[in-house]
């Protein structure tokens, strides 16, 4: 069982076909869009009771702690860990010499995007980095002692911390084990991005203004600290892992130690404390883990490894860097030209091109971009929710930039100039109706809808053009782009249907970042398959191997939503060929005939309940139908014992999704969703301190699912957005590079009070997205564009650019002359 | 130079005879019994009675987390500023990672697991409101919810906000908060 | 945190002995939020090898209103002096300082002695591990001189002219604005007297000599205070500038005012200029702007914190217009 038959097959290829709006939508909507469907992981959550890796505790555990590099940039030449090695409770220290510690290139097969330092490397290339030792003992803080007491000869290397100086062809190597030719590195994957002929766009454009602006990099915080726990049973490993991607711990895992068969590994993924993309995905979190691994092995003892809290302030956002751009426009606004390079530190994956969002939602003709990454002696910059930060800054700059050199209202400039790679709305237009998509236009609808809600026709005003009676200045800000999460993935899920009591259990991977993802799958193989909600259930696990889009991942709810959707149907298909049947023998028993006359098309479930469509009197519930079949499943030799022995074929299918997204450069998809941000501020121009008043926020979702859900990155998002504008930023020391507000208190995240402001959420539902429904996700979209835009409002409000995020108070009191 | 072999218990002062040190300890220490086995606290947690034995370093959070399996109270900073391992003592939100459990003898402590086992209506209103998403901070705030309203059972919504104020949440659930408290204390107070 | 020894005091001489008897490796122990974070950081070059909790110190948390005036005792907590309704309405800059403060659960838990005494945040004072040997630990140089002083001093250093790390009490301004006067096991000390810069010290206090109770005088009739706090976020942070006021007028005329800044120096800073310039003065925007620049007219911000100067200059301004006849025009910082 569970193969596909032909006919399933053909159907799936059809299903499959996500290059276009959905050819099958449903015709009623029972759960699907409706609000109020509790949380699946609520009442865990809400009572304490969920798990998290950091709560697991084996009998028998050792803690994991790591030597952190005193210096940015420096290699070990003698280590002495003689009294680390004679404190109580101390039961192994790891060195960076153990000849079981892999080159870069074994540690597992990802490799490239995310670079691929070796676990507890000789050399460290940032401050605090975690190498050359690592402690484990009874207690963290018998560990963490240890790692004090160990004595290390340190060789100090020059170091960059500066983008601009490390570029420099004379300056020092940041990284020469993995970078050896320079600090220069260009080699994304969009990192050079051309549309049309940017000096035609220029000579012909009325204005062109150049600007540049810098963002500070910031952090993830994920509240969880990344942590992982391993234990050996025979030689079979068992984890415990805080990962965004655990297929990837697997992927990895299969290559350590001589090799490990994937069928051998078991792997739990519980609830994580978020971690918004970060660290936890990438190989920095595998070496620790590799490393306890090691040691469990080394101890015979289950082994956990957690990062401090500082260890976890090491990461860092991809726009930290450096932005110039050339804008040429007419003065109605129109753009005929943007060239941007984007100059930022540590980019190991650098895809998003600074005009990536120009292309992909505007009409803008000439484009031309340009990634450049430095290495500086900083931690890696990953996906910080989102890799798309530096791309959706440099279009609200852009557009902020022009609306204001034009003395125009934002708003009008991006209805005037949205389209999609260059062409213009009717050609959108056109392509909706190819692709059987409804023509909405959806920035129009946004806007209009958004600019209601905020009041924005009465409150817009030219910059710094109003103040208020409490003596602050006003301002408003705008900006706008893509619903953009669609992307390329792939999803395996599975469901079945339990036999005693006919509820459904949808089998994948666990990876709960709390976006209610499972809830969503569950709405939807409910009004799919029939069932109330509550008989539908989401059992995550990883081991047996349904492997899904994570959260993280950029693409979610697009690419799973699918996949449950084609083994919803493929399993109703088969609920109802069951129910047809005389008697559905399989090998000792059957389901009762329920409706031996009939053919599955003349039935349909709904409520839980088979019924006929001509007389939905004939009924019978899905439990009672399944009940009878197999009351208890497998059970032996009650035969003898004069029972009737009921076991049936399980009621199981499973399916899975390609899909071919934007990100795909090979064949991209015109993004037809758009989203519209509003943001109503005041500064106290004595204090340069910035106030936030309103905030709105539309999404073009295509069809919400789950509303609440994408409410909750509406607000969600905003709330982050406004702290990362306003506060966040990694500081360090230009004399040592050491950083100086790794820490909840020094690096500041809004509280409650910070955002003490009504956060308007609205929903569109243009039936314009690539998922199924015609739906588009939301989780990463809201509180990367919203990071950008206290810049314009506050312009607005004193009439004057400040190029320098995030923005803070220092700095509005500069820009107004008060410094 | 005297010797002074025998220590007070409970001030660590020097005496040369047992006489001397029982004497004075039933003077200055009125005539209290001898201390405690050291490390042995008695405390009331979520209403039981519970004497364990805890060392010097452990603080609150690390004896109910670690040694007592509740493990609602969550280790986010780690450094008294963000709320997540908040608990209630003597009716008082505190965090547990910045208080000594030695410190801790004749308390009564409330976790989020006690609030949760006696069927307290913010469980509910936050599953109902979405005032969670990744889940890891949200027993630190219902903690401090249920501190507020035991306090103050008809807060306004700024009184709300700023009882809350010294939670971190990361996913910026924070809206959502206010109005599951509020609706609590409505439905506390009207019956 | 590495293992210590703990004590349980039960009087201010048991906990002087037991902390002299660990030859001063011993630390008193409050409310601990600011004594375990350092321990947990490990920043000091000495671990305590032993705590002494002074909570069992039976006596020393009640606030009670004597003949002449207001005595809160050492133990206190924030959260106690925030509420308390004959602080709120009498001595309001220390109710609103203490409500200011940090979050509302470090409220519950932090003393006021323990924020009088508390430590500087100085973030190379504070990395941990004890990475920066700086001039306060007895070290050779000040870090963030020439490093990122975005929070330090603009009025200068301590400790052989170097450190520029500020004193970050909210409660500290307060007190000395409403002419407090702190008593320890030792001696009575002039809250204005009371901060004193040295190596691993920020106020004159003797290793063993433990704050029993702080005094305030009653208010003169017709005596407004106020606490006005700048910071990055509105709860759990510290000041980037305070300040709090005292201000006595007749028919109008301000006769006394004690106005005190915090954040921006090594120690709180009385700023006489501003209080003269009120003095014989109505309160009014312009009388209140003026007190503002004299405050910070001997400022000498450093290269990261020119900014806080026309913070503290608009914060003294606010402050006195709260304690002006109209203060609802004012919008609170």
């Amino acid at each position: 069982m569970g193969s596909l038959s032909d006919k399933e097959k053909q159907t799936m290829r059809e299903m499959q076909d996500n290059l276009r709006a959905d050819p099958f939508p449903l015709n009623t909507y029972t759960h699907i869009g409706k609000r109020g469907p509790r949380r699946l992981d609520g009442h865990l959550k809400a009572s304490g009771k969920a798990d998290y890796t950091m709560d697991v505790q084996l009998p028998g555990m050792l803690h994991l702690r790591f030597l952190n590099s005193p210096f940015p940039h420096a290699e070990i030449t003698h280590m002495d860990t003689t009294e680390a090695e004679r404190l109580d409770g101390v039961r192994y220290i790891l060195r960076y010499d153990h000849p079981d510690l892999p080159s870069r290139a074994s540690l597992g097969k990802v490799t490239g995007i995310y670079g691929d330092p070796p676990p507890l490397s000789r050399f460290a290339h940032f401050e605090g980095e975690p190498m050359g030792a690592a402690v484990a003992a009874e207690t963290e803080d018998i560990a963490e002692e240890a790692i004090r007491l160990i004595k290390v000869e340190w060789a100090e290397r020059p170091f960059n911390l500066d983008i601009m100086a490390a570029k420099d062809k004379n300056a020092p190597l940041s990284y020469p084990e993995m970078y050896p030719d320079s600090n220069y590195w260009n080699n994304g994957l969009f990192d050079v991005l051309i549309q049309g002929d940017v000096k035609k766009g220029f000579a012909a454009a009325e204005q062109v203004v150049e600007f540049a602006f810098v963002r500070r990099g910031h952090t993830w915080i994920g509240p969880e600290r990344p942590c992982g726990v391993f234990r050996w049973k025979g030689d079979c490993p068992e984890l415990w892992v805080k990962q965004q991607r655990p297929h990837l711990v697997k992927k990895n895992l299969c290559t350590w130690y001589g090799g490990v068969p994937m069928n051998k590994i078991q792997l739990h993924c519980l609830y994580q404390g978020a971690s918004f993309g970060g660290w936890v995905q990438v190989p920095w979190n595998m070496g620790p883990l590799y490393c306890a691994g090691l040691v469990a092995r080394e101890t015979g003892r289950p082994v956990k490894y957690a990062f401090s809290r500082r260890e976890d302030f090491y990461g860092q956002s991809m726009d930290d860097g450096i932005y110039r751009f050339k804008v040429g426009f007419n003065d109605d606004g129109t753009i005929l030209a943007v060239e941007g390079t984007s100059t930022c530190a540590n980019q190991i994956w650098p895809v998003f091109n600074p005009v990536n969002h120009l292309r992909e939602n505007t009409r803008i003709p000439h484009l031309k971009g340009k990634i450049e990454t430095v290495w500086v002696n900083k931690g890696p910059a990953v996906p910080t929710r989102c890799e798309q930060l530096p791309a959706t800054l440099s279009l609200t700059m852009v557009f902020s930039r022009v609306a204001a050199e034009c003395g125009l209202d934002p708003v009008a400039v991006a209805l005037k100039n949205d389209g999609v790679e260059g062409h213009d709305m009717v050609h959108v237009s056109a392509e909706k109706k190819k692709l059987g998509f409804p023509d909405i236009d959806s920035l129009a609808v946004c806007v209009e809808k958004g600019k209601t809600a905020m009041d924005w026709d009465a409150k817009w005003h030219p910059p710094g053009a109003k103040q208020l009676p409490n003596g602050r200045m006003h301002g408003m800000g705008f900006t706008w782009t893509n619903e953009w999460d669609d992307s390329l993935g792939s999803s395996e899920i599975a469901i079945r249907i339990e036999r005693n009591d006919g509820t459904a259990t949808i089998l994948s991977m666990g990876c709960d970042n709390g976006v209610d993802a499972e809830n969503t799958y569950c709405q939807i193989a409910a009004d799919e398959l029939g069932l109330n909600l509550e008989d539908v259930h989401y059992n995550p696990q990883v081991d047996p191997g349904f492997f899904r889009m994570s959260p993280d991942s950029s693409t979610n709810l697009s690419v799973n939503g699918w996949a449950v959707r084609h083994a919803a149907r493929i399993l109703k298909q088969r609920i109802l060929e069951a129910a047809v049947r005389p008697t559905a023998e399989t090998q000792r028993g059957s389901f009762r005939a329920a409706f031996p006359d009939c053919a599955p098309e003349d039935l349909d479930i709904l409520g839980s309940v088979i019924f006929k469509k001509s007389d939905p009197s004939e009924s019978i519930t899905l439990a009672d139908f399944v009940r009878e079949a197999g009351q208890s499943g497998p059970v032996t030799s009650t035969e003898n014992a004069g029972f009737r022995w009921a076991f049936t074929e399980p009621l199981f299918a499973f399916s899975y999704h390609v899909q071919v997204g934007s990100y795909n450069p090979e064949n991209p998809r015109p993004h037809l969703t758009r989203q519209a941000h509003f943001l109503e501020v005041e500064v106290d121009t004595e204090t340069g301190e910035i106030f936030i008043i309103k905030a709105v926020n539309v999404n073009d979702v295509g069809k919400a699912i789950n509303p609440m859900s994408c409410e909750g990155q509406q607000y969600g998002g905003t709330v982050m957005g406004w702290s990362r504008g306003k506060f966040e930023e990694m500081i360090y020391d230009p004399a040592t590079g050491v950083m100086l507000n790794g820490n909840l208190i020094d690096y500041k995240i809004a509280t409650t009070l910070d955002v003490d402001a009504p956060i308007d959420t609205i929903l569109v539902e243009s039936g314009m997205g690539y998922g199924p429904y015609g739906s588009v996700g939301i989780g990463e979209d809201v509180g990367t564009v919203m990071t950008g835009l206290i810049g314009p409002a506050v312009h607005n409000a004193i009439g004057v650019w400040i190029d320098d995020h995030p923005i803070t108070p220092d700095k509005v009191l500069k820009a107004l002359g008060k410094i | 130079m005297e010797t002074k072999d025998f220590i007070c218990p409970h001030c660590a002062k020097g005496f040369k005879s047992p006489e001397e040190m029982k004497a004075h300890m039933l003077a200055d220490h009125r005539g209290g019994a001898l201390p405690s086995p050291e490390g042995r606290i008695r405390l009331t947690i979520n209403g039981k009675a519970h004497a364990p034995d805890v060392k010097p370093n452990w603080t609150l959070y690390h004896l109910v987390h670690d040694h007592l399996g509740l493990t609602g109270a969550k280790q986010f900073c780690d450094r008294g500023a963000c709320g997540s391992c908040t608990v209630i003592m003597d009716g008082k939100p505190v965090l547990s990672c910045m208080i000594l459990a030695i410190e801790c003898d004749g308390k009564t402590v409330e976790t989020v697991e006690g609030i949760a086992a006696a069927g307290h209506p913010l469980i509910n209103a936050y599953v109902k409101h979405h005032a969670m998403q990744c889940g890891y901070c949200t027993p630190g705030f219902v903690t401090t919810s249920k501190a507020l309203l035991d306090d103050n059972p008809r807060p306004t919504a700024n009184e709300v906000k700023i009882a809350l104020s010294g939670n971190l949440c990361r996913c910026g659930t924070y809206p959502q908060h206010t109005i599951a408290v509020l609706e609590v204390s409505q439905k506390l107070t009207a019956s | 945190m590495k293992n210590f020894e703990h004590f349980n005091a039960r009087s201010i001489d048991e906990a002087a002995t037991l902390l002299v008897r660990y030859g001063g490796n011993a630390a008193f122990i409050a409310g601990g939020t600011d004594l375990l974070g350092k321990m947990k950081d490990r920043i000091l070059p000495a671990y305590p090898e032993a705590l002494i909790n002074i909570k069992t110190i039976p006596g020393l948390d009640a606030i009670e209103e004597t003949d002449d005036g207001l005595s809160i005792g050492a133990l206190a907590t924030l959260a106690q002096i925030a509420t308390h309704p004959v602080i709120r309405e009498k001595y309001t800059a220390l109710a609103q300082a203490a409500g200011r403060t940090a979050s509302p659960q470090l409220r519950n838990m932090g003393t006021i002695a323990g924020n009088l005494c508390q430590d500087i945040r100085c973030w190379y004072y504070r990395a941990t591990q004890n990475r920066f040997s700086c001039l306060r630990k007895g070290g050779g140089r000040c870090y963030a001189l020439k490093g990122d002083n975005r929070y330090h001093s603009i009025f200068g250093g301590s400790v052989k002219g170097g450190c520029i790390a500020v004193h970050p009490s909210d409660t500290a301004p307060a007190l000395i604005a409403l002419d407090g006067t702190v008593i320890t096991s030792k001696r009575t000390v002039k809250a204005s007297d009371f901060f004193k810069v040295s190596v691993n010290r920020t106020t004159v206090l003797e290793p063993d000599e433990i704050v029993t109770t702080i005094h305030l005088p009653a208010p003169a009739p017709g005596t407004q205070s106020a606490f006005m706090k700048f910071a990055l976020r509105q709860s759990i942070d510290f000041p980037i500038v305070n300040c709090a006021a005292a201000i006595t007028c007749e028919r109008e005329a301000v006769t006394r005012a004690r106005i005190c800044l915090n954040a921006v120096s090594v120690v709180p800073r009385r700023t006489v200029a501003a209080e003269q310039s009120m003095v014989g003065s109505n309160i009014d925007e312009n009388t209140a702007d003026a007190a503002g620049a004299a405050a910070v007219a001997n400022a000498e911000p450093l290269e990261g914190n020119a900014y806080m100067v026309p913070i503290a200059r608009t914060l003294v301004k606010r402050t006195i217009l709260v304690c002006g006849p109209s203060p609802a025009e004012v919008d609170p910082v």
